[in-house]
């Protein structure tokens, strides 16, 4: 312990050193950092900035000045319809029943519709809301009161229409595996605040992984210091996190002493700075040990707390993830990936039926959004930290006919062309509402927005352009963003 | 505010990748010139005419020296009549070069070397790794003392380069620590003491390269070199995606580790494992080895249209080829013609023709298995199954007799037609009564048990019952023995290829395209031998004769053999170089080219050119020969350095690229975990054979796959085999490994990252403390007093003894973990009892919990931790 001060003050000097050096290649586009730059690509990145090797995750400044320093990202795996929820469609509601117009299956391709499927108008009302008149359903009870805190894009639409491939292409920008994902872009970029936890945290509810599996929060050729942690609700939070058998925080606290005193030893003889970095990095297990369980010990928030989030301390639900999202919000983890499960509403069976397992998402959901809403708001986070929450893709205004024949529930397909996210806070325009599709919610018709064209927005937010966020690898700058045109959407930027 | 040196170091970084010194004004156009062109012309001026503009290549020859309508690209010798020189250097906003609008701008360093390679006669060169390595003289360090230090040529070309950068090699590292290197390199397991003692021992000057040669025998070196190859063949247990079936790749594991073992000479490793089936005769160890291209994941997702899979798995394998044989990225020619390197989507396609005609459908019809499939059981086992069948078969016969009369109903009906089935309780209507006799499984039949002994009594046909489930788990546990692993096959009739509009499926165009090697290497297969030329359709490889006719005569269409053959010929000059480049990369942390998955135009230049080349020209004379490359590196007087690093070297060369010191870096999790099973003596060495499932924490599967997959944990001796051995479902992996590769698609580099998390999986996954644990058994079991156990384990695990100072504050930390333990019991014994491995009953819990933690300590210091 007593040399920790001047590992720290060693480690500082070096992490300034990399700021100046970033600041200096920033500001001076010429001579040396350029040369620097040329010629030591990978030490220095395409941002201009070495990192220190003891702190990959030590907090950097974005390029430019930005709102959004954090992200919550709210991931309803399976791909919610939109046509249920915020994508209101009068004329489809008029159409239902009738057969599908040729015109929409001339081309395509579906997952499981074939032959002429009927259209299906949605499932429950909707009403004008807050004071710009957004059409929502009558779903989402609590969601609904923060609508004019939030901006809906309705006009997504993606090149996948299966889940895991789609759940990799909205993450990673590919739907192939082996790319970083969204949040190992962003903690590559920003670092994190607080460097007692894991910079980029993944909570899935119920336990379930979506499809595409761990390879969306997977860090592909970035380093591995940039993967999403999964925190679990099960055993430790953060895996091997306990130590073994009721070994002591002072019984560890004194063999880590012993480590770092013949790691020094070990340094002093032979001189390898990994060896302090080595230090560093148990000095952080030794912390994050105390600091992991903490913020994820829900049983510290208030009865209050709970009854509005609707949590119960244990439990594998949205809802606990949704106050843990808060928490670590507040201490400062970069990127908070959170995954609900159970919204492929094909209609095959009563979990999956638009009228019977699809409202009971909802509920899983609305109030737990609603409280975090409310709760980053109360406590000035959200001003500061971006929220968004969608699929990987929307559904069919057709209803489902696996194998040409009606179905023993209602259900729509995966439809790639068209489906709505929805984003809060961090610097985008609240109580607005972007893009639209047609009348029957199949095709877009005004102002689309690829999946590539929402990441370059999030990265924007994050004070970045996106060609920026980049990294050689064979033979490429690859981005998230991948090499096809993307724009960013300046229209929902506050 | 900042120190100078940070500033000062790149720039001579940058002089030393140069590859001489900066008087000299000798600009190498490969080196130096092409990067700069490739990296701010060639999206525009490149490979690709879809983004070309202005009719105008720079990346040929033609095109850089062209002279149209009076103005010249680039005039050798005049900077000011070179259109080249005056655009990027125009203050005019719609002439200057590149465009202000694009982001990759030139740097005044770069206009001016631009400029000067202009002035200096603008020399030109394809991309040197586009040519055949040409074999270079060795040179001799000037210094006759350092010259007298070069044990092999390796030496010769890095303390030629060190001289001229001014540095010294550094003194050979302790023999302790040398063995402990060297072992650790080339069988993934440390030395034990006795072999410390032995190396101490043994004064001969030849000691260090007997024991290598040892090391290169063992048969553990094939299970650690295994490793890396698993890596870049995305090996795993399962198909990854949805549901995750497993599969049964490990006979191919197997193979891999035999061949390595033997030394198969590395090109014809190469030609098994790509087309293995195609070989005249080809044995069933050769069609095993053709599984290496099926070891790709395949998506069996509900919804998904199996064209599209198939598609998927053969540009994986066009693409894995790339990167393992050629150092290519290929995958930006799926959808257009390269951007920097000259390689087009015909060529793309051309090779996704030699790999499209395996007759996989992309339908998954057979869980993690997916035809075409191998059986690899022995005789005794398919007439196990026979024999099992014919019983069961038999017994159905008379079972389907009694239900006759037990079920009345008419002839040639189910059960289930009879109105006594409908009585059938709970799923027995579905799984017994619908079911013929010879289709029930077990657990229907165990159902059924109960109910015709108990509920309903019917003795005669509960004996039958019996008996009946008695042949169905013959017939299971016969064919559970069977073995079956996916290879490769070629369709009679060959599906032809099309170029795929942005790699599409669906978008065929109408280009239609036959395997052939890509066009960039046609020209260095002439220069290169006429032996490699491909000529009708044939190529002939390294043993010549006996090349079958590829294709129809007349038409020159490649298939995978003819292809795996030009990848080992000398008409490829890649395969020996990104062969040898991994090498590098593994035993010094970083290969000469530092990219090893790319050796493309955009690749950093090599840091040794001369010493790549000669390695590989090298490599191939001694016939591909893995272990002799290997013996060639580890017997070098550069890897014998000691790792020992001044703090003005670590300025100098912080990565440790011209190696004036030997290589240090932290150790794979997987060696990491096996060093700490051998340490403990817990290392149970049985080769081969299906995954072992080890320590995991609960729930990660079920997680994962939707509750459809449970860990069941193996006991007593599979908790021990080597990390090889790990069960590796692809969408989780195993959770005791850290920075390794994801296993999904072709991985050549290495991870080495360093974060809290390792240290947490080090200090509390079981499996570590369970070493430390038994670690501590054996340390009480043999030394006699705390210095000499502590001695013991510190040599274990580090192979050498402590200091003093080290032994103190061991000794030290002892006790006072003694007392901690002694005023809690309970938790004393929980920690001595980590673990499945027994536990002496008479060691005292209180003096073995404080050696556990003080061995846990051992097993997690830097040196314990790192290959030093």
């Amino acid at each position: 312990m007593r040399d920790l001060d001047g590992l720290k003050r060693e480690l500082e000097h070096t992490r300034l050193t990399a700021v100046t050096r970033r600041h200096f290649l920033r500001h001076c586009g010429t001579g040396l950092g350029a040369l620097w730059l040329a010629t030591t690509a990978g030490a220095v990145d395409r941002l201009g900035f070495a990192r220190a090797p003891a702190e990959p995750l030590a907090p950097l400044p974005p390029q430019f000045p930005a709102k959004a320093k954090r992200v919550i990202y709210l991931h309803m795996a399976g791909a919610p319809s939109q046509l249920e929820l915020f994508d209101y469609k009068p004329v489809l509601a008029r159409l239902d029943g009738q057969d599908c117009p040729p015109s929409f299956l001339e081309g395509k391709r579906f997952a499981f519709i074939s032959g002429v499927p009927k259209m299906l108008g949605p499932q429950f009302p909707f009403h004008p809301s807050g004071q710009a008149g957004a059409w929502i359903s009558d779903r989402l009870p609590h969601f609904e009161r923060h609508i004019d805190d939030v901006c809906f894009v309705r006009s997504m639409r993606t090149d996948e229409f299966n889940h895991a491939p789609a759940q990799l292409m909205l993450h990673t920008g590919s739907p192939r595996f082996g790319h970083p994902s969204l949040g190992s872009w962003v903690t590559y970029g920003l670092g994190t605040e607080n460097q007692n936890l894991p910079g980029y945290i993944v909570l899935v509810s119920g336990g379930k992984t979506p499809d595409g599996g761990k390879s969306l929060w997977g860090s592909g050729f970035l380093p591995s210091v940039y993967q999403g942690v999964q925190c679990r609700a099960q055993g430790d939070p953060v895996l091997f996190l306990s130590n073994p058998a009721d070994v002591s925080r002072p019984e560890r606290r004194r063999v880590l002493d012993a480590i770092g005193d013949i790691n020094r030893e070990q340094h002093a003889r032979h001189g390898d700075p990994e060896t302090l970095t080595r230090i560093a990095q148990y000095e952080l297990a030794f912390r994050m040990q105390v600091s992991a369980s903490e913020a994820m010990d829900l049983s510290r928030e208030t009865a209050a707390v709970h009854a509005r989030y609707g949590t119960q301390p244990g439990a594998e639900s949205f809802a606990n993830n949704c106050l843990l999202a808060r928490r670590l919000a507040e201490r400062g983890v970069r990127f908070i990936q959170l995954y609900h499960w159970g919204w492929d509403s094909h209609g095959a069976s009563e979990s999956e039926a638009l009228t019977t397992g699809f409202p009971k998402r909802c509920l899983e959901v609305d109030q737990p959004i609603g409280a975090l809403l409310s709760d980053l708001k109360e406590r000035g986070l959200l001003e500061e930290t971006l929220v968004i929450w969608g699929g990987e893709f929307g559904r069919t205004p057709m209803r489902e006919n696996r194998n040409g024949q009606e179905m023993k529930f209602v259900g729509r397909d995966h439809h790639p062309g068209a489906f709505t996210v929805w984003l809060a806070g961090g610097g985008v325009k609240p109580g607005f509402s972007y893009g639209a599709t047609d009348e029957m919610g199949y095709n877009i018709v005004e102002n689309p927005v690829e999946v590539r064209d929402l990441q370059a927005t999030i990265i924007r937010l994050l004070g970045f352009d996106h060609h920026k966020l980049s990294l050689p690898f064979q033979g490429l700058d690859q981005k998230i963003t991948g090499v096809k045109p993307t724009r960013i959407v300046r229209e929902i930027i506050a | 505010m900042f120190n100078p040196w940070t500033l000062a170091r790149p720039v001579l970084f940058a002089a030393f990748l140069a590859g001489g010194t900066q008087a000299a004004e000798k600009i190498d156009f490969n080196r130096q010139i092409l990067p700069i062109l490739s990296d701010a012309c060639f999206h525009c001026h490149g490979p690709d005419p879809e983004t070309r503009e202005a009719r105008l290549r720079l990346d040929q020859r033609d095109g850089l020296f062209r002279t149209r309508e009076g103005v010249t690209v680039v005039a050798p010798g005049q900077p000011d009549a070179s259109e080249l020189i005056l655009r990027i250097t125009s203050p005019h906003e719609d002439e200057v070069m590149p465009p202000r609008k694009v982001a990759r701008q030139l740097k005044p360093a770069e206009i001016d070397l631009l400029k000067r390679w202009v002035a200096g006669g603008a020399p030109w060169g394809a991309h040197w790794a586009f040519s055949p390595p040409q074999r270079p003289a060795v040179p001799v360090p000037a210094d006759p003392q350092l010259a007298a230090r070069v044990s092999n040529p390796v030496d010769a070309f890095i303390f030629a380069r060190l001289e001229r950068e001014k540095l010294a090699p550094a003194a050979e590292a302790p023999p302790e620590t040398l063995l402990r290197r060297v072992t650790l390199e080339l069988t993934g397991l440390p030395p034990t003491p006795a072999e410390l003692d032995a190396f101490a021992a043994d004064r001969s000057p030849d000691a260090y390269e007997r024991v290598v040669d040892r090391l290169l025998a063992s048969p553990r070196y094939g299970e650690r070199w295994a490793w890396d190859w698993l890596d870049l063949a995305r090996f795993a247990d399962t198909n990854g995606f949805q549901g995750d079936p497993e599969r049964t790749m490990w006979p191919w594991r197997d193979w891999v580790v035999n061949a390595l073992n033997a030394n198969m000479p590395f090109d014809r490793f190469t030609i098994e494992q790509l087309a293995g089936d195609l070989l005249p005769g080809a044995t069933t160890e050769q069609k095993l080895a053709s599984g290496f291209h099926r070891n790709n994941m395949f998506n069996g997702e509900g919804g998904r249209i199996p064209e599209e899979t198939r598609v998927e798995n053969v540009f994986d394998r066009v693409e894995t080829t790339a990167t393992v044989w050629l150092g290519l990225t290929f995958t930006c020619a799926r959808c257009h013609d390269h951007k920097y390197d000259p390689i087009a989507q015909q060529d793309y396609y051309a090779l996704f023709d030699i790999f499209n005609q395996l007759s996989e459908t992309g339908r998954n019809q057979g869980g993690g298995q997916v035809p075409p499939v191998m059986d690899l059981s022995t005789p005794a086992e398919q007439e196990r199954v026979k024999r099992a069948n014919a019983k069961l078969d038999a017994l159905a016969r008379r079972v389907d007799a009694f239900e006759l009369k037990k079920f009345p109903r008419p002839e040639g009906r189910p059960v289930a037609d009879s109105p006594d089935a409908i009585k059938l309780p709970g799923n027995l209507y579905a799984t017994h009564a619908k079911v013929e006799p010879r289709r029930r499984n077990i657990n229907g039949l165990l159902e059924a048990l109960p109910h015709f002994q108990a509920t309903d009594p019917d003795p005669e046909y509960a004996k039958l019952l019996e008996e009946h489930i008695a042949a169905v788990r013959e017939r299971d546990n016969a064919t559970a023995r069977i073995t079956r692993v996916m290879i490769m096959d070629e369709l009679k009739e060959r599906r032809e290829t099309f170029v795929l509009t942005r790699g599409s499926y669906e978008h065929k165009t109408d280009q239609k395209v036959v395997g052939a090697i890509p066009a960039l290497f046609r020209g260095a297969a002439e220069a290169g031998g006429a032996r490699a030329r491909p000529a009708h359709g044939k190529i002939a490889g390294p043993s010549g004769a006996d090349s079958p006719p590829a294709a129809a005569p007349g038409e020159p269409r490649l298939n995978r053999l003819d292809l795996a053959r030009w990848l080992v010929s000398p008409g490829n000059p890649l395969a020996a170089r990104v062969t040898v480049n991994r090498a590098w990369q593994a035993f010094f942390g970083t290969g000469f080219v530092k990219t090893a998955e790319d050796f493309g135009v955009q690749s950093e230049p090599p840091s040794h050119p001369e010493l790549l080349d000669w390695l590989a020209t090298e490599f191939v004379a001694r016939g591909w020969d893995l272990k002799a490359l290997h013996r060639l590196i580890v017997t070098s007087a550069t890897y014998r350095q000691s790792s020992r690093v001044t703090p003005e070297l670590l300025e100098r060369d912080p990565d440790n690229r011209l190696l004036a010191r030997g290589p240090r870096h932290r150790m794979p999790s997987w060696m990491l975990r096996d060093q700490a099973l051998a340490a403990a003596g817990l290392l149970h060495e049985q080769r081969g054979g299906p995954a072992v499932k080890p320590y995991q924490p609960a729930g990660i599967w079920e997680e994962a796959t939707f509750g459809k997959k449970t860990y069941q944990q193996d006991h007593g001796d599979a908790l021990y085999r080597r990390s090889l051995y790990v069960f590796w479902r692809r969408i989780v992996g195993p959770t005791t490994f850290f920075d390794a590769g994801a296993r999904q698609v072709c991985t050549v580099k290495v991870a080495r990252t360093n974060t809290p998390l390792h240290a947490l999986v080090t200090l509390n996954d079981p499996a570590y403390v369970e070493a430390a644990r038994v670690l501590a058994q054996g340390a009480l079991a043999t030394a006699t007093d705390d210095s000499g156990r502590v001695d013991q384990v510190f040599r274990l695990v580090t192979a050498r003894r402590p200091s003093a100072a080290e032994r103190d504050i061991l000794l030290r930390r002892l006790a006072t973990l003694r007392g901690q333990f002694a005023a809690d019991p309970k938790a004393a014994l929980q920690l001595a009892s980590t673990g499945e491995a027994p536990r002496p009953g008479s060691l005292d819990p209180v003096e073995h919990a404080a050696w556990t933690a003080l061995c846990s300590l051992l097993l997690n210091l830097d040196e314990t931790l790192s290959r030093e």
